[in-house]
């Protein structure tokens, strides 16, 4: 692959793991999908070009994901490592498909960039909102392949 | 009172469904999914059942299905860049010719009102317009690169040789043909996202698109010389947003259809709802105005893609990212 | 951003929706720098600055994208347009007018380049229509104006057309009677239109690639005439000689960058910069003068298409006249016959005309005339479905062909179509004369290139063709 566009990126700290609660763990209590859970979902997706975690690189963060469990709704917003960043739709995708396999199908997902972080948010954000462009990357081999890899899976 | 009663809902499709289509004569439901078939369903005796799965065309998802204004032939527009063509003959349908030339996912297609023109569009910006001839051959009569962005649909006029598409590029372009080649004669502009859908009324003198920004809107004809004053250039018709439609939807706006019978809208969105409108009879022409008169909430479990009037019957069909198919009853009661 | 190229190339890979800044996914090498960079901040004026730990900053080079980039990459053909816009340009032609000027007045007049212009037929047409001269008249205004810049010859590139016409019959009969063993011989697709075949190049690759005429174009002839033939007449090497064009299309920028035209040896293109008819007017307007007020200069003849000194043209239409000359030839050749008139029958549209030639009241011969996007793509299906009955197809990028071409000078009161009309009566208004009637042409194949079909011959008047495979980088595949 070629140089990374930014060769040397800030690294911070990832959080720590999760404390289990009890009731969590009590069947009788309704369990409502919260932040922290989705962080959890998306903070391990690798970066397309480094070796690192999105919270790693600081891409996400927990106080940018807001989910409404009762209005089946979350919102993410991300932050490319650098303003113009051409790798930042396909982090974006790679958020939005992490979210499309593990959140149950009532929630809509919304991904964006955190506002005045890339120079192109507003085109980015319009593709990643367009449904009907997403479905049709994923049936990409190529696109799904480096997807797959963002989030872990093998290389098909 | 209004109401939309669900007939029924099949299943079928194993992802997501995204297109449905009424045959003329309303006997027969084409549905288009990402599982790469068109499915063809009917009635018999008082249930709705799959006649037909029209397989093996298509290497990936089935956006959009179109019949022929003869009820013969269907149109199925997919992402893997063609447009096919079958053929019914009694109960068998038969792939009968395949579209090629645009570059990547066609997403719309549509029949022209004399059956002889069809147009194709694409997220490759441009939109087709092929021209059968006798022997059932289909010939690239005009690539149109109007829009700068996606193209996501394409009706013709319903009675007229005109073309309206919109896109991604948040406008609408009407098209015809001028000597020897087809031209784009005036754009739609007010929509502040990407217009998912159109569709013409009954006169094909009015338009209504539906749209990302949560709006429907409602665009007016304006022939030269009309009585409005309304001014007109180089002697081509102008269209004029007339109605605006907001605050009804709190998502993008997938599909909209004009029924050509009774005059409703019924729009399918993000939000999971379908929701009919009605012009209000006391409204001028030249501003009217639209109420609500029904909804559906929770009319599929997740977005709703496509919706269709039954062109003969009180029925609507849906379907949406959950798989299913839904053909619902409209009854009015005093 | 408005697009000049032809639309058949507007039309190529353009599922782009990133805004131009971001359109280019070409990976570029960079020159890693060691030790941390820090931040990267930018400025209102979108120059980048690094800031490193300890607070010094530095100013980040914007990465560069050669033309040779951007036509081997499957990509988007946009960069392509503004890396020529800053090596092929009227502004290139003066900036080599002024370095020789600046060498002689220096006493190096030795460095001096010699400056060769070769004009297009159809760029002559469009600038005779414009400031409403004769084509005869805007020859020797035009030669005038450009020597006086400075320009040493004038040619005309109807002379090489005359190479390119006779290239195409001879590799048509070739192709016919290969086409009984091999399957990809016919239908011979023209290959005089630089859109065309950039397109079949990056969408159709080997489907299409095979049947295209390997006969170089008009201008390329022209660039193998001037920088061999001429520059040995004139002892000089090559890369002396700054061959300039002057085309109705922008697309010819584009043709005259390739690789294949370009001398390893002596490091020099064939063509090294071409000019368009927009261009010229610009030139015009940027010296405030009318072409109609400038001095007369007679064109030099060594290297033009004329008769006693009046230049001809060639029948056939405003875009070379392909089809017509390889019709009259395939059927002295094949037929043993004379062609006495070519009869074009208009089939869909204006646009796409056939010619069936019979014998003995049986079609023997199928020619056709594709022009614009939309026949093109009928005439591609075609062939890859193994259903087209054509022998022959002149292809062109262009509705109405060559004299509409995207950089002829476009009018302001009336409207296009009546604009290409009388550029288009202009150009057929012109006498002509066959290759084979050319005493030049003749002894050129003799004394340049050692007779017909010589190995020169081969090297000098064709060229290969390369598809593009797509190149599945990350950042290259857009959705």
């Amino acid at each position: 692959m070629a140089q990374p566009e930014n060769a040397n990126p800030l690294v911070f700290q990832r959080s720590k793991e999760r404390q289990i609660l009890p009731e969590e763990e009590d069947d009788n209590v309704v369990d409502k999908i919260d932040d922290r859970e989705v962080f959890d979902l998306i903070r391990s997706i690798n970066d397309p070009e480094h070796p690192l975690s999105l919270e790693e690189l600081n891409v996400v963060e927990e106080s940018k994901v807001k989910v409404d469990d009762d209005r089946n709704e979350v919102d993410i917003s991300f932050t490319p490592t650098i303003p113009h960043c051409s790798m930042a739709t396909l982090i974006g995708l790679a958020i939005r498909v992490k979210l499309l396999r593990t959140l149950p199908a009532r929630f809509k997902v919304q991904v964006e960039i955190t506002p005045g972080s890339h120079v192109s948010e507003k085109a980015i954000n319009k593709q990643l909102a367009d449904k009907e462009r997403v479905a049709a990357a994923l049936e990409n081999p190529h696109l799904l392949n480096v997807i797959n890899q963002c989030l872990g899976g093998r290389p098909q | 009172m209004m109401e939309i009663k669900e007939v029924c809902s099949l299943p079928g499709h194993e992802e997501v469904a995204w297109g449905v289509a009424w045959n003329p004569s309303g006997t027969l439901l084409a549905s288009a999914g990402s599982d790469k078939v068109v499915r063809i369903w009917a009635q018999e005796g008082d249930k709705w059942v799959c006649k037909s799965v029209l397989a093996d065309a298509h290497a990936r998802t089935v956006r959009a299905v179109c019949w022929s204004p003869c009820g013969n032939y269907l149109a199925s527009a997919s992402f893997d860049a063609t447009t096919s063509i079958w053929s019914r003959k009694g109960g068998e349908f038969e792939c009968i010719a395949t579209l090629e030339g645009h570059e990547n996912e066609v997403k719309s297609v549509s029949w022209s009102s004399s059956g002889s023109l069809l147009a194709t569009c694409s997220r490759d910006k441009s939109v087709w317009i092929w021209e059968v001839n006798d022997t059932e051959e289909y010939e690239c009569a005009s690539v149109l690169s109007a829009h700068v962005q996606d193209v996501k649909q394409v009706r013709w006029h319903p009675t007229k040789e005109l073309l309206a598409s919109c896109s991604y590029d948040d406008t609408i372009k009407m098209f015809k043909e001028d000597n020897d080649d087809w031209c784009c004669f005036t754009t739609l502009k007010s929509h502040t996202s990407t217009v998912w859908s159109i569709a013409f009324d009954k006169t094909g003198s009015r338009l209504a698109s539906c749209s990302d920004d949560k709006t429907v809107k409602i665009w007016q004809e304006y022939l030269p010389g009309n009585p409005e004053g309304i001014a007109t250039k180089d002697n081509e018709p102008v269209w004029k947003c007339v109605c605006t439609l907001g605050g009804y939807h709190n998502r993008a706006i997938y599909a909209i259809d004009w029924n050509h019978r009774t005059g409703d809208i019924v729009t399918a969105d993000g939000d999971n709802y379908i929701r009919i409108f009605r012009e209000n009879e006391c409204s001028d022409k030249n501003a009217p105005t639209f109420d609500l008169v029904a909804s559906v909430r929770q009319a599929h479990t997740q977005d709703v893609n496509s919706v269709s009037w039954n062109p003969v019957a009180d029925l609507l069909a849906s379907c949406s990212d959950d798989g299913s198919v839904k053909i619902w009853r409209i009854v009015t009661t005093q | 951003m408005a697009s000049n190229f032809s639309g058949v190339l507007q039309l190529t890979d353009l599922d782009d929706f990133i805004m131009p800044s971001q359109e280019c996914i070409k990976p570029v090498k960079i020159e890693k720098k060691t030790g941390k960079l820090g931040k990267i901040r930018i400025e209102d004026d979108g120059t980048y600055f690094s800031v490193s730990e300890t607070g010094e900053e530095k100013k980040l080079e914007k990465a560069k994208v050669t033309l040779n980039d951007c036509l081997a990459c499957s990509g988007c053909i946009t960069s392509a347009e503004s890396i020529l816009i800053t090596q092929q340009s009227h502004e290139e032609l003066y900036r080599i007018l002024q370095e020789n000027k600046l060498l002689i007045e220096g006493g190096k007049e030795q460095e001096t380049k010699t400056v060769v212009v070769s004009v297009s037929p159809q760029a002559r047409a469009s600038l005779a229509v414009k400031y409403n001269l004769t084509l005869d008249t805007v020859v020797q205004k035009l030669t005038g104006f450009l020597k006086k810049l400075g320009v040493h010859y004038v040619f005309d590139t109807s002379f090489a057309r005359n190479f390119s016409l006779i290239e195409s019959c001879h590799e048509f009969v070739k192709r016919f009677y290969d086409s009984e063993t091999s399957p990809q011989a016919l239908p011979m697709l023209t290959s005089a239109c630089p859109g065309w075949v950039c397109y079949a190049e990056k969408t159709h690759g080997s489907y299409i690639l095979p049947y295209i005429s390997t006969t170089r174009s008009p201008q390329q002839m022209m660039g193998a005439l001037v920088k061999d033939y001429f520059a040995t007449r004139i002892n000089c090497s090559p890369a002396q000689i700054y061959h300039v064009t002057v085309m109705p299309c922008f697309d010819k920028k584009l043709e005259a960058s390739r690789s294949d035209f370009y001398s390893d040896v002596y490091h020099t293109r064939d063509v090294d910069c071409v000019i368009t008819s927009v261009e010229v007017q610009a030139m015009l307007e940027k010296e405030s003068i009318s072409l109609a007020d400038v001095e007369d200069m007679p064109i030099d003849t060594e290297l033009s298409h004329h008769k006693d000194g009046v230049l001809v043209n060639h029948a056939g239409g405003g875009s070379g006249g392909y089809l017509e000359h390889v019709a009259q030839y395939a059927v002295k050749v094949l037929h043993n016959s004379v062609l006495s008139s070519i009869n074009y029958r208009v089939m869909r549209n204006a646009d796409f005309k056939e010619v069936v030639i019979e014998t003995e009241g049986k079609p023997t011969l199928k020619f056709a005339q594709a022009y614009g996007f939309r026949n093109i793509q009928n005439i591609v299906q075609k062939i890859k479905r193994k259903k087209c009955d054509y022998h022959f197809v002149e292809i062109m990028a262009c509705p109405s062909g060559c004299n509409n071409g995207g950089a002829q000078i476009r009018p302001e009161v009336e409207s296009p179509k009546d604009r290409f009309q009388q550029v288009e009566e202009l150009y057929r208004n012109q006498a002509c004369l066959l290759p084979s009637e050319v005493s030049e042409v003749e002894r050129l194949y003799r004394e340049w290139l050692g007779g017909t079909g010589s190995e020169k011959a081969m090297r000098m008047l064709h060229t290969k063709y390369h598809g593009v495979e797509k190149t599945m980088n990350i950042l290259n595949i857009k959705w």
